[in-house]
């Protein structure tokens, strides 16, 4: 039971006068709460890394040939300052779509490819831009593209959306992100490899499942995670392409 | 009530009420969304749609929490009792901060793809067997979707219609959804997070919650309402008449598991139902204003005589029969039809002990 | 993709059901059911999102109401003796889901250097 001397509070009545006190210091400690959680959470989230759209650069225009892997890829071999001959290009379609179904009929032929650029670092990609002027055959004999095996490697590290990583979304990867991630996969989007250290250089790979498939279903389980996996690694171009044996993912500790 | 339903019922106290409300989450929300990325020296910026997200996320959290909190606070110390009063404007309050940080989500890691953003939702993860991975979304979906049932019947048509214990045990759902919204948490943003910040808090809101929760629960089980003595005559005997204080009550439990509360009004006795018709809030932890019986949640108030509210007002609760053998304060377990008149019993020689508030 | 189909199908069935209801309920039900609501029109909109979500509950209560099958000593038995299961069962599946959480976070594996198994097979 109450002690008798307490103070009765009824919603529709003056608030007691011995009340008051109490109630306005719970009142400031309520929106205190608020106010200091607001900033110390809002104020300690993680970068998100420095991926970006590279809207600064304005709409990117290089020709090269056409391959898939299954990816769609493009070998530049007419550059421009930002992008040098030489470069491989992953490609993408808008939001959570891929253009491999525009580039299928121009594989191993020589393309303009016109689009926007995402970077991350030494990650980049293109999306195509919509249209005929994205992606079409340009003149001109396509030099034979021959990848360069690598050999068979274990590497530590995570499968995500390559589009998200290099900068689409920010942050574009980890757990948190991982629907996100698979329903890009979903969509087409290059998967990327992102190794625990450089392989060959190469900090970031193009994933694919084995001998040139697209990364089977059993991986979106461990998209996101820290795994390793054993593969096939060739180079294409400046690009390593990461060919995964799927039975070989394990969770890392 | 029991006149005429009206949408939205307002008076100097819930504005109050609401005011300081909206005063914490607006500070939350401002300081959030457009203070801290002048604290973060991120070379490039999270996303305008992460980042609103996240602050709505969190302060959707923030609101469970001390809603949360309110309840076993008011058990444990009955200041807060006026927290409680207007406590379901800060829960409807809480599933608009809730389903916008679902939409924010929904449409921008779900969108973009040529599936519908609802279906994506459901199918872009199906990795359910595993903890790390797992897609913690399911967790906020059923989190969200009991905030939206609680605050959708939360209109007092609903309390009438479904029954104050039926509408009680459909908000007990407020309990596993914020055990999932933990497991959001923690599946989720916790999995991935480098700075722990706010892991500490989201531990010590949780926490706090479910600390006080047990902390209420054992005082009930302590402290709580005494059970009746067995009596004559398949009477119970409450209390010595000598206990109960002029404008108060003294509460039993009697056998069947109900309550009783025997008021002592002007030295007279009368018993009624503990329960209050409204959300069946401890009448007998009430006092007598205006010679009503007045609860202490909502201020329903009833003629202690016949557990009928004054006019206009038609809210009524169940009264008992009562009798004084010697001392004791004995009751008829039995409760009589809600709004029925039962003669007072006098006090004898009765020393009124004035309510001094 | 087909169960994902398959639920969204059953939440807009359902809330096509509780549009239903809500659609005969406030314009028939509920003045036969609650004098308080008769004459009173501007709230009955609000109660529409409620019946969308709870329509099952709203077509029981209706019923038992109509048949006079009410026992109003049912309304005055809150269920406050569960609040202790109530209030462990939260703290139980808080801490199991808070320490699942942290136990299954992964530190970068920085340490871990790439291994190469096997040569190319055949160099050119």
């Amino acid at each position: 039971m109450s002690d008798k001397k307490s103070p009765f509070f009824v919603g529709y009545l003056p608030i007691p006068a011995r009340l008051r006190p109490f109630l306005i210091s719970a009142a400031l400690s309520v929106v205190a709460v608020f106010a200091v959680a607001g900033v110390m959470i809002g104020g300690t989230q993680d970068d998100p890394g420095p991926g970006a759209f590279r809207f600064d650069y304005g709409r990117q225009t290089v020709t090269g040939v056409v391959s898939l892997v299954p990816y769609p890829l493009v070998h530049v071999t007419q550059g421009n300052d930002r992008i040098k001959p030489g470069h491989t290009l992953m490609l993408t379609g808008q939001g959570k779509s891929s253009v491999v179904a525009r580039a299928t009929p121009l594989e191993r032929q020589l393309a303009t490819v016109s689009g926007v650029i995402l970077q991350r670092g030494a990650l980049d990609m293109l999306q195509v831009a919509g249209g005929r002027n994205g992606l079409q055959a340009a003149e001109g004999t396509a030099p034979e593209q021959v990848p360069e095996p690598l050999g068979r490697w274990r590497l530590a590290g995570e499968i995500c959306d390559g589009k998200c990583l290099a900068g689409a979304m920010r942050p574009g990867r980890g757990l948190a992100h991982k629907a996100c991630a698979n329903l890009c996969l979903i969509g087409g989007i290059p998967p990327v490899f992102v190794s625990s250290q450089p392989v060959e250089g190469s900090e970031f790979l193009l994933v694919t499942g084995p001998d040139g498939t697209a990364l089977p279903k059993s991986a979106y389980d461990f998209v996101a995670q820290y795994i390793s996996v054993e593969g096939a690694v060739e180079r294409h171009g400046d690009l390593l392409v990461f060919q995964i044996d799927p039975d070989t993912m394990e969770v890392l500790p | 009530m029991s006149v005429k339903y009206i949408p939205v019922q307002w008076n100097r106290n819930k504005w109050l009420y609401d005011g300081v409300m909206l005063a914490g989450v607006c500070a939350f929300l401002w300081l959030f969304i457009h203070v801290s990325p002048e604290l973060l020296s991120h070379e490039h910026p999270i996303n305008a749609q992460v980042h609103n997200a996240r602050a709505f996320g969190a302060c959707a959290f923030v609101m469970l929490s001390i809603i949360l909190a309110i309840g076993p606070l008011a058990r444990l110390d009955r200041r807060f009792l006026p927290l409680l009063y207007n406590r379901r404007h800060f829960g409807v309050m809480t599933v608009f901060v809730a389903l916008s940080h679902a939409s924010y989500i929904v449409n921008w890691y779900f969108a973009f793809s040529s599936s519908n953003k609802y279906e994506a939702l459901l199918f872009a993860n199906t990795s359910f067997g595993q903890v790390a991975g797992f897609p913690f979304e399911v967790f906020g979906i059923f989190a969200l979707a009991v905030l939206l049932i609680l605050a959708t019947t939360s209109h007092d048509f609903w309390m009438k219609f479904l029954t104050p214990p039926v509408w009680k045990r459909l908000h007990y759902l407020i309990y596993p959804a914020y055990a999932s919204v933990v497991a959001h948490v923690s599946l989720g943003i916790l999995q991935e997070q480098q700075n722990h910040v706010f892991t500490g808090i989201f531990l010590v809101g949780a926490g706090a919650v479910a600390l006080l929760h047990i902390l209420a629960a054992l005082h009930e089980r302590r402290a709580g309402d005494p059970k009746a003595d067995a009596g004559q005559g398949g009477l119970v005997r409450v209390c010595d008449v000598g206990d109960i204080a002029e404008g108060r009550a003294r509460i039993t439990l009697l056998p069947g598991g109900d309550r009783v509360a025997v008021f002592r009004q002007d030295g007279r006795l009368s018993a009624i139902s503990n329960a209050c018709a409204h959300q069946n809030g401890p009448l007998g932890e009430g006092r007598v204003i205006d010679c009503f019986v007045t609860c202490p949640w909502h201020g329903f108030q009833y003629d202690v005589t016949n557990g009928r509210s004054p006019a206009p007002f038609t809210e009524t609760i169940p009264t008992y029969n009562l009798s004084l053998q010697g001392r004791s304060v004995m009751v008829d377990p039995t409760a009589n039809p809600p709004g029925t008149y039962v003669e007072p019993v006098p006090v004898p020689d009765a020393t009124p002990t004035e309510d001094p508030a | 993709m087909n169960t994902a189909e398959a639920l969204f199908f059953a939440v807009r069935l359902w809330l096509s059901i509780g549009a239903f209801v809500a659609a005969v309920f406030l314009t028939v039900g509920i003045d036969r059911v609650d004098e308080d609501a008769r004459g009173a029109y501007v709230f009955r909109p609000l109660l529409v999102p409620g019946i969308l979500l709870i329509w099952p509950l709203v077509v029981w209560r209706w019923g038992v109401l109509e048949m006079g099958r009410d026992r109003w000593a049912a309304r005055y038995a809150p269920p406050r003796a569960t609040h202790m299961a109530a209030a462990l069962l939260m703290a139980g599946a808080m801490v199991v889901a808070i320490w699942l959480g942290l136990s299954s976070r992964q530190d970068w594996p920085a340490d871990i250097a790439p291994e190469r198994l096997s040569a190319p097979e055949v160099s050119q």
